[in-house]
């Protein structure tokens, strides 16, 4: 050991007087000598000497990301008593409106990495109070093709279980919402997320302005498709978006989505009432436009955003032959103020298809009236990591049925954290 | 559907891959190395840049159009040391092969340069701290000099047939460009020492290299806002420790300076930070010029 530092001691002195030297020499020698090191060391691989600072190799290099979501909230609702089911719908339980009073949110443990150069790995759980226990709900578990994967250029294969392409919400984590609870629509047809398992394939047109298509085949067992068996992959989807920039200040991205599915095991509401068999497609177009002076969305911008969803089931619910379409939608504009304070309007609505006489007085006869909610939010946030927000939410999910939510909550960052998704 | 989807990709990925490219397509995510990639590339590349002077390049969103733009490029040439975090990995993913890490047409500008301010520690209490240093690289002239070295070497192995045309260039660049450091080294002796209030470390490297004095910074930490507190804080200090000027960037909001600018009557000056900056800044030779410019009229007028 000391043979070996002594070593060094000398080695580093001949190194600093050979420099020496040379810097006594005429200035021209100096640039070409070290030209010449610089040259051989990127001939290396090895990156410039002054930049070792960059290329330290720590003990947990290659550990994988770690990032955890912390989110907290209190919830005071004026109708006390059990939230009317959403008229004409039969919802599952994460599309209900959740607690009351102070309660923890989901917190999410995220791991993520890129397992070698052709594979990029991420798994997220939230943590979950569900009937008085804490659960842990496996988000998302999947790996995802990179660049070097021998596909076409472009082209990315996803498989596991993930939020999928569909829409404008579905591909983001809750935490990165602009309000405290999602819109009607994703708590109807999508039990607050789609995150079924199997795999997506996506396209980036290598064209002038973006555009992208994809799709994917699934368990189907997951809203907006239940009781996929497994034996035969139970929904499919496909998706095409495109977008730009209109100026420095403005850009915009429009998506038609679409998931199909064939419910074969029945999709059965949160109460287990009213089951549908049979088969279900959902079609979904989205739009989102950004609109920032000079382009830092950081100091200024102005969001308008919304999506249109429509739902037609050819089946039967508990053995009644059902035909029909519904359809649901959202608009939403966020205005950030400055740097710190956000603020947010919104409103969904949701429309039932007409049943047929063996369903009337069910909860999926809508008896022609359209549930609405309507939000009002704003928030602050003190750096990339930590936002407070307040939201009132008034709900009229059924027909007499008027339900004002306020909402104080917190949503906290830490660790790495991966950008987030346009 | 999935069969025609299938089929539709395929037909689209026979036309790209038989399109010739005339020109170098070059995503530069910063203003600087465009203007850099257009000295030594000339007429043999296409460059965009993924941001302009009056954005921070540090928040911006990988939104749809710079998706398609780095799915063409041949060479992605950005600041690095972090500075890109928040966007570029996102965008990579829809990149090609040839421009993925550890590849020719992934250059990072900062891995051939010195970097400064390599935090010892590194905690989120202290802000957005950059955990590879500073990535503002382009403000010191030499760095320049180090960047167009590497930049001239991967243009001639990725578009080896104009090798020669990219060199005639470099040494065009590299001559005219040791020469304007020559006349900046003797222009910005007179300002040497003064002392500064910045809003964000965006320009440590043109201050180490013209050695004055950073003293404090508006923003509370890196990254994060002023406050009326600390602004306070800051003008207590200037009373007994006095500065001489203020300096923000174009992308960074004035509120702060202006405000301790009229408490204490010192000059605050915006510096162009990068191309376009100011309406001088029309290249890399213009920006510095007009910098140094400005400096020594605000501290001249003193």
């Amino acid at each position: 050991m000391t043979m070996f530092k002594i070593l060094l001691s000398l080695l580093a002195t001949f190194f600093v007087y050979s420099k020496c030297a040379v810097a006594d020499d005429i200035e021209d020698r100096v640039k070409e000598l070290e030209a010449k090191i610089a040259q051989m060391e990127n001939k290396g691989g090895a990156k410039a000497e002054s930049s070792s600072g960059s290329s330290k190799i720590y003990g947990n290099e290659f550990n994988p990301s770690i990032g955890i979501i912390l989110n907290g909230k209190y919830n005071n609702f004026s109708m006390k008593s059990a939230e009317p089911a959403v008229k004409g719908f039969v919802i599952g339980h994460e599309g209900e409106r959740g607690r009351e009073g102070l309660q923890l949110g989901e917190s999410e443990l995220n791991f993520s990495s890129n397992i070698d150069d052709k594979f990029y790995g991420s798994m997220t759980a939230a943590i979950v109070k569900e009937d008085g226990e804490d659960k842990v709900e496996l988000e998302e578990a999947y790996l995802m093709t990179m660049p070097n994967f021998n596909l076409p250029d472009g082209m990315s294969l996803k498989a596991g279980k993930a939020f999928w392409t569909l829409g404008y919400l579905n591909e983001h984590h809750v935490h990165a919402d602009d309000f405290a609870n999602r819109p009607l629509p994703y708590r109807v047809y999508l039990n607050k997320g789609w995150n079924d398992e199997g795999a997506e394939i996506s396209y980036t047109l290598p064209t002038d302005y973006y555009a992208e298509i994809g799709g994917g085949v699934f368990r189907g067992d997951d809203y907006p498709v239940k009781g996929g068996d497994g034996e035969s992959p139970g929904a499919m989807s496909a998706y095409a978006r495109i977008g730009g920039d209109i100026d420095q200040d403005q850009n915009w991205r429009l998506g038609v989505y679409y998931v199909d599915g064939d419910n074969s095991g029945g999709r059965a509401g949160n109460d287990g009432d009213n089951t549908f068999k049979g088969d279900s497609t959902l079609y979904v177009t989205d739009f989102k436009y950004s609109l920032a002076p000079t382009g830092n969305v950081r100091e200024q911008e102005l969001t308008l955003q919304g999506e249109f969803f429509a739902r037609n089931e050819d089946g039967t619910y508990d053995d009644v032959v059902f035909n029909g379409t519904s359809y649901g939608w959202y608009v939403q504009s966020v205005y950030k103020f400055n740097s710190r304070w956000r603020g947010g309007l919104r409103y969904s609505q949701m429309e039932s298809a007409g049943v047929p006489t063996g369903l009337i007085g069910t909860n999926m006869d809508g008896e022609g009236y359209d549930p609405t909610s309507v939000a009002v939010m704003t928030d602050w946030t003190n750096s990339e990591f930590s936002r407070v927000r307040w939201q009132f939410n008034r709900d009229e999910l059924a027909s007499g049925s008027e339900d004002n939510q306020i909402t104080v909550q917190y949503i906290i960052s830490i660790g790495a954290h991966g950008a987030h998704k346009f | 559907m999935l069969k025609k989807i299938i089929t539709l990709i395929i037909i689209q990925f026979s036309f790209s891959s038989t399109l010739i490219a005339k020109e170098l397509n070059v995503f530069a995510c910063e203003p600087e190395w465009k203007s850099l990639v257009e000295e030594i590339g000339g007429e043999k590349v296409k460059a965009i840049s993924a941001t302009h002077a009056k954005q921070d390049p540090h928040h911006i969103r990988a939104r749809p159009s710079l998706i398609a733009k780095i799915r063409r490029a041949d060479l992605i040439f950005c600041s690095g040391a972090g500075l890109e975090v928040g966007w570029l990995p996102l965008l990579l993913q829809k990149a090609n092969k040839t421009v993925q890490p550890g590849q020719l047409g992934y250059f990072i500008a900062s891995e051939y340069t010195p970097v400064i301010d390599i935090p010892e520690k590194i905690d989120r209490s202290h802000g957005d701290v950059h955990p590879e240093g500073n990535p503002h690289i382009h403000l010191n002239p030499n760095n320049i000099l180090l960047v167009a070295k590497e930049l001239n070497r991967r243009l001639s192995l990725i578009d080896s047939s104009n090798k020669s045309y990219y060199q005639k260039q470099y040494n065009n660049f590299i001559n005219r460009w040791e020469k304007a450091i020559a006349i900046w080294n003797k222009e910005i002796a007179s300002i040497k020492g003064k002392k500064i209030i910045i809003h964000h470390k965006s320009f440590d490297y043109l201050f180490n290299w013209m050695e004055l004095d950073e003293i404090a910074s508006l923003e509370v930490k890196p990254g994060i806002p002023p406050t009326a507190s600390h602004l306070n804080n800051i003008l207590q200090n200037i009373n007994s420790n006095p500065a001489d000027i203020i300096v923000i960037s174009p992308y960074d909001p004035t509120d702060g300076a202006l405000w301790l600018a009229e408490k204490t009557q010192m000059p605050f000056v915006t510096l162009p930070y990068t191309i376009g900056g100011n309406e001088e800044s029309k290249n890399l030779f213009a920006l510095f010029d007009s910098s140094i410019k400005i400096l020594q009229n605000a501290l001249y007028d003193k």
